[in-house]
């Protein structure tokens, strides 16, 4: 967890989110990832695990975010940053690139499939799961 | 309006050209639609504007239409692409907050938008933690401490190019390339002399700096909420630098000759 927490700061810092809200970055990126390690664990997808972890950092960030007068998003998403499906994206699209190198394989219309699959189910997962406050409980008015 | 007392009322024309502003300022610089439409609205209602404010977005423009005393104007605005900046995105909301529980006056909210400031942390703050943070994927996917150097080395390396760049304007997409391509040189040493446990971690883990991830879970969210060209549009762009950087990792691979992925 304490791993989670220093790519949540370092990305805080290209987001250049406000130097008060960087420990809120760090705490919710370790809690994000935390949950989502602990659930996968127990044998719950990864689509899912990211789904829920999301959904527990935007609860939190909504009550963060109110103290501090900002949209949650402004840290919440550096939190999320460790949960990114950076290597699925990059294998997909060399996929793609290999197939216009090499030809059409199975494998690597696989590689591809798969993996977009994969990186597309967990950004969706993650960014529904951010808007799960909005879409349940502040359903017509501003969270700030 | 009554302008001795010197609190009259702003124009329909002044109040439309400060929610453009502040539409550009959070749209620039990598606010969620619904937040900027939301937010938009809000500096509207706030400055007097009690009929209508109606605000559409697309990828390079925003329109702001303002309906008061039956007189409508209607403005468009370019958006140019500033880099994310949460800073200048929370300021935002801030003034807005601000006027509309009339803390500040129109004039005063004009004025401190116009002097938001742009800083951003210092560079070499932001390499040394870009470095840890990559080392740190490498040390998710089981890497030792060989390997977290190499990553936290390589993506460093790569970090400062992707600021010499963006410095200078380049385009993104070029940046990216460009930054994968030295970052994937630099940490295919690490393959070339088998460094560490699992040395292909160290390439997989040091471009996961350039994973456009604030685009795609905005293009998402967007989606979602209802801005669905928006989404679209940020996806593409996203893919697309997602591309340029998987073309720069190929680049490196091939004159390199180590084949990591």
């Amino acid at each position: 967890m304490f791993f989670a927490a220093i790519p949540a700061v370092g990305f805080g810092l290209v987001f250049n989110v406000p130097s008060s809200a960087l420990g809120y970055c760090a705490l919710g990126g370790a809690i994000g990832h935390g949950s989502r390690y602990l659930m996968m664990h127990f044998g719950v997808p990864v689509e899912w695990a990211t789904f829920f972890a999301a959904t527990m950092v935007g609860l939190i960030g909504v009550y963060w975010s109110q103290k501090f007068l900002a949209h949650p998003k402004v840290f919440t998403v550096a939190s999320l940053i460790p949960m990114v499906p950076g290597v699925f994206a990059y294998r997909a699209m060399i996929a793609i690139l290999k197939i216009n190198n090499i030809g059409l394989s199975p494998e690597l219309l696989e590689q591809f499939i798969e993996n977009f699959l994969k990186a597309m189910f967990i950004i969706a997962g993650l960014a529904i799961g951010l808007a799960v406050p909005g879409l349940l409980f502040y359903r017509r008015r501003p969270i700030v | 309006m009554n302008s001795e007392t010197g609190e009259r009322a702003p124009t329909q024309r002044a109040v439309t050209r400060l929610i453009a502003q502040a539409g550009q300022l959070l749209l620039a610089h990598g606010a969620e639609s619904a937040l900027v439409g939301d937010i938009m609205r809000r500096f509207g209602t706030a400055s007097g504007m009690s009929e209508e404010v109606e605000v559409s977005l697309s990828a390079s423009s925003l329109v702001v239409a303002t309906v008061h005393n039956e007189n409508c104007i209607t403005t468009v605005r370019r958006s140019a692409d500033r880099g994310i900046n949460m800073h200048v995105v929370s300021q935002v909301q801030q003034i807005c907050i601000l006027l509309e529980k009339g803390t500040i006056g129109f004039d005063e909210a004009r004025q401190k938008l116009s002097s938001i400031s742009h800083k951003r942390y210092n560079r070499w703050l932001v390499v040394v933690l870009i470095g840890f943070s990559c080392a740190s994927f490498a040390h998710f996917a089981g890497g030792d401490w060989t390997v977290y150097f190499m990553t936290c080395l390589a993506s460093a390396g790569g970090m400062i190019v992707r600021q010499e760049l963006g410095h200078r304007h380049y385009n993104p997409m070029l940046n990216f390339a460009v930054t994968a391509f030295v970052t994937s040189v630099i940490s295919a040493q690490a393959i070339a002399f088998g460094l560490g446990n699992k040395p292909e971690l160290v390439m997989a883990s040091s471009v996961l700096m350039l994973v456009p991830g604030y685009p795609l879970i905005n293009s998402a969210a967007d989606m979602v909420k209802g801005y669905t060209t928006m989404g679209i549009s940020r996806f593409v762009k996203a893919s697309l630098l997602t591309l340029a950087t998987c073309l720069g990792i190929i680049g490196a691979m091939s004159i390199t000759g180590v084949w990591g992925w």
